[in-house]
């Protein structure tokens, strides 16, 4: 009898490191369920290639917590089951803190930290039943060294590696494993508004002398969700060619 | 469940959700009480008690804990009971006198009777 398909739920895979990871997890025989604000190019060319067979798409706000716990309750319900949580959604929001707007401070927090609160504790409603699962957090190498012009975002992506050490404790007693994810500069929409000579800085002080491609990072989140890593929990994997080093 | 529980339904419901956790741990175990503390007594922990809580919101469709209740005041089996009968019975919260009880039950079984029928 075949085996019956892991279901993996990607946050914010539209686009980018999110489209990769879709991808990913399909090629790896995963179901695969995601949500996004808009549905882009990808997202249609998917629905229409699969025709609803294993992959599934919501349009759903991360600012809007009870659409986020319906959506993975209705993921559940009707996939039977929740392997694999990757939290990737997120928002870059670059400005120094003291002439930051509020708007926009609290939306950085409520779709980079709440979103992945709220869909860790639906998914691990799931998980817990089942006795096992994978929840893996995107995080950043800002949320490791500092600097200038992040201090949102890198509070944010500092939370979700706190999020993992603690909800690795809490939640490994029933085999549910969790992690962080922390890139340093890759192509993506994110950088998509740096400058050239910025990036070519950025490759200069890189030990392995270039930027990360997406592929890297998700093959460091797929490592992270596959059997390979079962040992492995509440660590964050740096994936930033050893800028950070 | 097809149709809605009764009050004594829900508190043989939580009952059996919590006895299958000890089976794992201790054994079977024959009969609890209300006044069981979850933790002092019967030695569940936070994720025992995480783990209860997933089941029965796949069996009863509701999560106190989401909004109503805070799962640190739930001490004993008792609470834990009362948690998703009022979760299932908004009006048990309100009323006070045991006749005002049975009929907020009756009036919200028929409601859900109805609504299941539409």
């Amino acid at each position: 009898m075949p085996q019956a398909r892991k279901v993996a739920l990607v946050s914010g895979g539209s686009r980018g490191l999110g489209a990769q990871l879709v991808s990913g997890f399909l090629d790896r025989h995963y179901q695969v369920a995601t949500l996004s604000r808009t549905k882009t190019t990808f997202i249609t060319k998917m629905l229409r290639a699969r025709k609803g067979q294993h992959f599934h798409w919501g349009a759903v706000d991360g600012r809007d917590h009870e659409a986020l716990r319906a959506f993975v309750k209705d993921v559940g319900d009707r996939l039977g089951r929740i392997d694999v949580l990757v939290n990737n959604a997120g928002i870059a929001m670059e400005g120094i803190l003291p002439t930051m707007r509020m708007r926009d401070i609290v939306e950085a927090v409520e779709v980079n930290l709440t979103a992945a609160l709220v869909l860790a504790q639906a998914c691990s409603r799931f998980m817990l039943r089942q006795g096992c699962g994978c929840i893996v957090n995107i995080s950043s190498v800002h949320a490791i060294r500092g600097h200038s012009g992040v201090a949102v975002y890198s509070a944010t992506k500092a939370a979700l590696d706190g999020l993992t050490r603690s909800l690795a404790r809490e939640l490994g007693p029933r085999q549910i494993r969790v992690n962080s994810v922390a890139p340093g500069y890759f192509d993506s929409d994110m950088v998509s508004d740096m400058a050239e000579e910025q990036k070519r800085r950025i490759a200069r002080r890189t030990p392995l002398g270039r930027l990360a491609r997406i592929d890297d990072v998700a093959n460091a989140v797929h490592f992270l969700t596959s059997d390979q890593a079962s040992f492995i929990t509440g660590q964050t994997l740096v994936v930033d060619g050893g800028i950070t080093c | 469940m097809l149709t809605a529980p009764t009050l004594a339904q829900i508190e043989s419901i939580v009952h059996g959700r919590i006895r299958a956790v000890l089976a794992e741990r201790v054994g079977e175990v024959a009969r609890l009480s209300g006044t069981d503390k979850l933790s002092a007594t019967l030695g569940l922990s936070s994720l025992d008690l995480a783990f209860v809580v997933a089941e029965l919101e796949a069996e009863l469709g509701v999560d106190p804990f989401a909004k109503l209740v805070s799962i640190t005041s739930v001490r004993s089996v008792g609470d834990l009971v009362r948690a998703y009968q009022q979760a299932l019975f908004p009006e048990l919260e309100r009323s006070g006198d045991e006749h005002a009880v049975a009929a907020a039950v009756r009036r919200a079984q028929t409601r859900r009777t109805r609504r299941k029928r539409r």
